[in-house]
């Protein structure tokens, strides 16, 4: 039947729209929304207003890109906000001793945890979403307990300018977000370890009967995921001088829902970080316009919840899963 | 014998000796019974849920959400908007169990949007702020000394829940699904209806506990989403010996969980131990009794 | 000769429109007796048992209870009302179940009182039934912990248990469809099932569903061959005698025109050894194999199903663990419980005829032949995919394969069935592996593919890769095999060349 259809011409403009909607709906529907949010406060895309965008998106993109790889593989990484702001705080606490350490330093812890993520999944069966779950909790209260709960402030002006010095026009957080985001599209694409991932995420078994060590991988992925919250969060330190414990609140839903809307399916297999750029845009853009628009915290909220749970139905293949729990 | 017993009793001994003079007296004995009674009225309901397998996170925006719709509807309903809960409580309940049986929706991202989306809702209805309500203070009005009058309210509760468990085949359904879903098919179990049937459960029993909770906990409306409410609830039922995965437990079993929580979160407050530590050490026994939990599990496919 | 019980005529089932499962099928089950149905895998037993039980109602058909027409039940328990239960193959237990919670599930309906279950009533009626099976168990004790043959007879029980709760009649016999009854048992579980089923024999009749040959020999009365969708034949074991080969003939069902002679001269078989297995022995499935496979030969795993060659070939792939026994390949030996991927890197690799498992449906041609070629399509500096390789050597296997497929970019989904197998059998082409496992490679596709991929076999076989092959139809060791093993009850019984295996075949 399918084969008959590939024979016959389509009609090649209604049938292509048809086939690609899950590439063009994401990108019509961010003109859409951008569109209205410029004629309702023209300053929207004003050279500002773009940059108020870009602060809003970069870091968010990456850590994103972190949680892409994650629900490829099929699982779930609820631990990359409190990645995000473990690796935060460890950078403006140590960043007198240590210096620019501080860095490698919370990038190696948030690995070691990742590692602990996979290793939970992997080793001990711990469904991912509890396991992240735990972890979250776990990395909370080392984040309480080095803080003590007080913000603190990045004074170190070597530190800040990793984000804030301005190339052609834009601050360089853009490029490490942009720069990040190509590697990971790379790593997805076009490198072994992104096929595995498609692999591990869309037909398990067959990933299992390939020269695929398949629990070796799922903690790759989950590493892979802390390095890049970690990443995130020591631009977000740099970014914004300064935080607390307070940091990433609010970040999980919306994180997922970019994952999802892009077009990355719960089920895995599909989907990828060049995907999660759209998702992201959406998200980020849709919550610069509400905040412009002086649309509360609590609306926001309620829209990403009814994106997450609305882009989960669409995306996820049904035909796949037979229990689904 | 119920190694969460031996728990149970390990702790007390141990608390009772470190700290005999605190951790007996009148004030952290009602300390307890007050957060039992938290605990129990969040998780009995999801754990109906978690007997099929699934996970139902709906509790907390459901008290919240409710609290302030009790608030905004007291105007007109006077002392009976407090009805607000259990319906905002049975429609979740209803909703969740449909969505989740028919579009095949995992069940924890499907309830962590819904208290999200929850949580928007309940602070746009409030205007950005908790809201109180008077006129409840006889839910915890003291009557008899020492025992909160909130413990005295949640035993009907608790007996019901009980009464479901042992002496109606709705638990024995629930257990059939959670530990072999095709072969409760097969066996003639009319598995979509009872996985609803469990969601509204759920959503039945936490709308009824939040209106003593509404009081309970400060008698107002809520807005801010904390995730200690999420958790908690959650460790109370998986360290009572109810698996995630399903098919054994249920509210008994909850019971031993949240009280014996109890004891270990009110020891360790005792202690020297920053609160925020002890945060941690309940996430950590939240992982520890996941991992014991899922022993018996032999080529499930986990993701 | 025993009453008529109950009797289907012209069965037809057909599903999605395609699949024609069943085509006119009639059986009959008698009083007092234990009645076979057997066949192969997809021959349409499973579909025209869920009929009987009302899990499916057929397109076509009628059916008797004891010489009176009527309507096919609409639902389990309608069935359970007519006397007619099922125990099925898997699934059927609730593990986490109390025996007398499983034994009444479905039917509490019948011990509510006020709102209010019996339970104590239903412990001791549960204890009653166990005792008149003769079944050794606590009717507390969860059924997880019962060992396997009593919690089939356990769920044998609580069909009967079924029929008499639900049933209008109080005199109806029931009729126990049991669905191969023994696949997760051990022999001695069986004998004691057996030895137990007997014994209440004269209280129920059963249908006993099976594609294990000895057993259905040993404890049925009458036997229904189904071959394809269709009733090919009939016995009746008190008046005729037959052998287990007329069985199985009857079963497979070749002629012996069939056997065309062979596509290639044989090449003398290599000197090396390959592979090879001593004692191979894992308890329930298979005992005491061994073998040397030879370099450039192909060794096949054949007999019955339940005979153990599906283990075999699988656990030498790494799917399942051995108990005991030594796996070398060229003098190295392998652990019992390696996974798949590492038996891949020491030169084995797995290929099966169902495509789901084996084919990354949604990826393309290119991307699923190069999943186990990675090396050939990464640079050499930074291991970077190197897209036209790919589509090079992608190109080159649809080619020698004969692909049909519109661009090696196609999703293999949209691919009919002998071109997905092509798409399978052509990544293990490239990959060349030492040794390549067959498991029923050519299930399910049509002759001209399937003659396609013998060629390639052969291709490959003469290049220098040894292969191990199991499958269902005879006809495809004969293709390619060099040496056949006969695999029965686990134990291999004969070894075979070729010429003599085909000679065993077609009288």
């Amino acid at each position: 039947m399918i084969r008959e259809k590939l024979m016959t011409k389509p009609n090649l403009s209604r049938e292509w729209l048809r086939s690609n909607m899950n590439t063009v709906g994401p990108i019509l529907f961010v003109i859409v929304v951008v569109a209205i949010f410029q004629l309702v406060n023209p300053s929207f895309l004003s050279y500002q207003g773009i940059i108020t965008l870009i602060y809003a998106m970069s870091y968010f993109l990456i850590a994103a890109c972190g949680l892409t790889f994650v629900i490829m593989t099929g699982s779930f990484d609820f631990s990359v906000p409190s990645m995000l702001k473990l690796s935060a705080l460890i950078c403006v606490l140590y960043i007198e001793k240590i210096g620019l350490l501080v860095i490698p330093l919370a990038l190696v812890v948030c690995l070691v945890f990742g590692f602990i993520n996979g290793l939970l999944l992997a080793k001990f069966k711990v469904p991912s979403f509890l396991a992240t779950l735990g972890i979250s909790i776990v990395l909370d209260g080392i984040a309480w307990y080095l803080s003590k709960g007080h913000l603190q402030i990045m004074h170190d002006e070597k530190f800040r300018s990793l984000t804030t010095t301005f190339i052609a026009g834009f601050p360089s957080i853009l490029y490490w977000g942009m720069g990040v985001w190509i590697i990971c599209t790379f790593l997805a694409l076009a490198t072994a370890f992104g096929r595995r991932t498609y692999a591990v995420g869309g037909n398990l078994e067959g990933a299992g009967l390939s020269d695929i060590n398949v629990a070796r991988h799922r903690i790759y992925v989950f590493m892979l995921s802390g390095f890049l919250s970690g990443l995130a969060g020591v631009l977000y330190m740099s970014q914004m001088g300064g935080g607390s414990v307070n940091i990433g609140a609010d970040m999980a839903i919306p994180l997922f829902a970019s994952v999802v809307a892009g077009g990355t399916a719960l089920t895995g297999g599909v989907g990828g970080p060049h995907r999660t750029l759209m998702g992201v845009i959406i998200i980020t853009w849709i919550q610069a316009g509400m905040s412009m628009l002086a649309i509360g915290n609590d609306i926001q909220m309620l829209t990403f919840g009814l994106i997450a749970i609305g882009m989960s139905i669409a995306t996820i293949d049904r035909k796949r899963i037979k229990i689904v729990k | 014998m119920n190694p969460v017993i031996i728990v149970f009793l390990a702790l007390v001994v141990i608390f009772g000796s470190i700290y005999p003079g605190s951790f007996f007296s009148p004030i952290n004995l009602k300390a307890i019974l007050r957060q039992f009674v938290t605990l129990t009225l969040f998780a009995l309901g999801p754990t109906f849920v978690v007997l099929t397998g699934r996970l139902d996170l709906s509790y907390v925006g459901i008290w919240m959400l409710g609290g302030v719709l009790v608030w905004l509807f007291k105007p007109i309903l006077g002392l009976f908007s407090i009805i607000m809960i259990p319906i905002v409580g049975i429609a979740t309940g209803l909703f969740i169990g449909v969505i989740q049986t028919k579009a095949k929706i995992p069940s924890f991202i499907l309830t962590l949007s819904l208290v999200v989306t929850y949580t928007g809702l309940a602070a746009l209805v409030a205007g950005g702020y908790p809201r109180a309500v008077d006129g409840y203070e006889f839910i915890t009005a003291p009557l008899i000394p020492l025992i909160p009058t909130t413990f005295i309210l949640s035993i009907p509760m608790i007996a019901a829940a009980i009464f479901l468990m042992k002496c109606t085949r709705i638990c024995v359904y629930l257990n059939a699904i959670g530990s072999n879903e095709e072969g409760a098919r097969l066996a003639g179990i009319n598995v979509d209806k009872y996985k609803i049937l469990a969601f509204l459960l759920s959503g039945v029993f936490t709308g009824v506990g939040a209106i003593i909770l509404f009081q309970h906990l400060g008698g107002s409306g809520q807005v801010e989403l904390k995730l200690n409410n999420i958790v908690w609830p959650l460790v109370a039922i998986v360290l009572g010996g109810t698996p995630l995965t399903g098919g054994s437990g249920g509210p008994q079993r909850t019971l031993l969980g949240a009280i014996t929580f109890t004891i270990f979160y009110r020891g360790l407050y005792l202690s020297p131990l920053h609160p925020t530590m002890v945060t941690l050490l309940v996430g950590i026994v939240l992982i520890v009794s996941i991992i014991a939990s899922a022993r018996g599990l032999k080529g499930v496919t986990v993701t | 000769m025993n009453d008529k019980l109950l009797e289907v005529k012209e069965v037809y089932k057909t599903f999605d429109r395609v699949v024609h499962a069943l085509n006119g099928v009639s059986i009959e089950a008698r009083e007092n007796e234990i009645v076979g149905v057997v066949g192969e895998n997809g021959a349409g037993k499973s579909t025209l048992m869920k009929i009987l039980v009302g899990v499916y109602s057929p397109d076509k058909g009628e059916m008797y209870h004891k010489g009176k027409k009527v309507p096919f039940p609409r639902n389990p328990k309608e069935a359970a009302r007519r006397g007619i239960s099922i125990v099925y193959q898997e699934n059927g237990v609730i593990p986490w179940l109390k025996v007398y919670q499983f034994l009444f599930l479905g039917h509490e309906d019948k011990y509510i009182k006020l709102m209010k279950l019996q339970m104590d009533k239903m412990k001791e009626q549960a204890c009653g039934i166990l005792e008149e099976f003769h079944v050794a168990c606590n009717v507390e004790a969860f059924m997880h912990e019962l060992p396997l043959s009593t919690q089939k007879m356990v769920e044998i029980a609580r069909a009967i248990l079924g029929v008499r709760l639900e049933s209008e009649d109080e005199d109806t016999t029931p009729i126990i469809i049991l669905d191969e009854p023994t696949s997760p048992l051990t022999d001695d579980e069986c004998k004691e099932l057996f030895r137990d089923l007997l014994k209440i024999k004269k209280n129920a009749s059963f249908i006993f569903i099976s594609h294990i040959i000895p057993e259905v020999m040993e404890y049925t009365d009458r036997v229904h061959v189904l071959r394809d969708g269709n009733l090919v034949a009939q016995y009746d074991f008190s008046r005729e005698k037959m052998t287990e080969e007329d069985l199985f003939r009857a079963i497979v069902g070749r002629k012996s025109s069939e056997y065309i002679s062979r596509l290639e001269d044989r090449g003398a078989p290599g000197e090396e050894v390959v592979l090879s297995a001593k004692n191979l022995t894992k308890s329930g499935h298979f005992y005491e194999v061994s073998f040397n496979l030879h370099k450039g030969t192909c060794m096949g795993f054949f007999g019955p199903a339940g005979s153990g060659k599906s283990q075999i070939i699988r656990t030498i792939a790494g799917l399942m663990s051995y108990d005991e026994g030594t796996l070398k390949a060229r003098e190295q030996e392998f652990k019992p419980d390696e996974l798949p991927h590492v038996r891949l890197a020491r030169g084995i690799g797995y290929f099966s005829g169902e495509t789901g498992k084996e084919l990354f449906l949604n990826w393309s041609i290119a991307k699923n032949i190069s999943i186990i070629n990675m090396e050939k399509i990464l640079g050499k500096l930074i291991p970077v995919i190197h897209f036209s390789a790919e589509k090079k050597m992608a190109k080159n296997i649809v080619q020698k394969l004969e692909i049909k497929a519109p661009s090696v970019g196609t999703d293999c989904y949209a691919l009919s069935g002998g071109n997905k197998q092509k798409v399978s059998v052509g990544k293990w082409l490239e990959r060349n592996p030492d040794i390549l496992l067959l498991d029923d490679p050519t299930i399910g596709i049509d002759v001209g593919a399937r003659e396609d991929i013998y060629e390639v076999l052969l291709e490959m076989k003469k290049n220098g890769i040894s292969m191990i092959l199991v499958s269902d139809e005879p006809k495809e060791y004969f293709i390619l095999c060099d040496k056949i093993m006969f695999v029965m009850d686990g134990r291999i019984q004969k070894v075979l060349g070729p010429e003599e295996f085909r000679k065993v075949m077609s009288t």
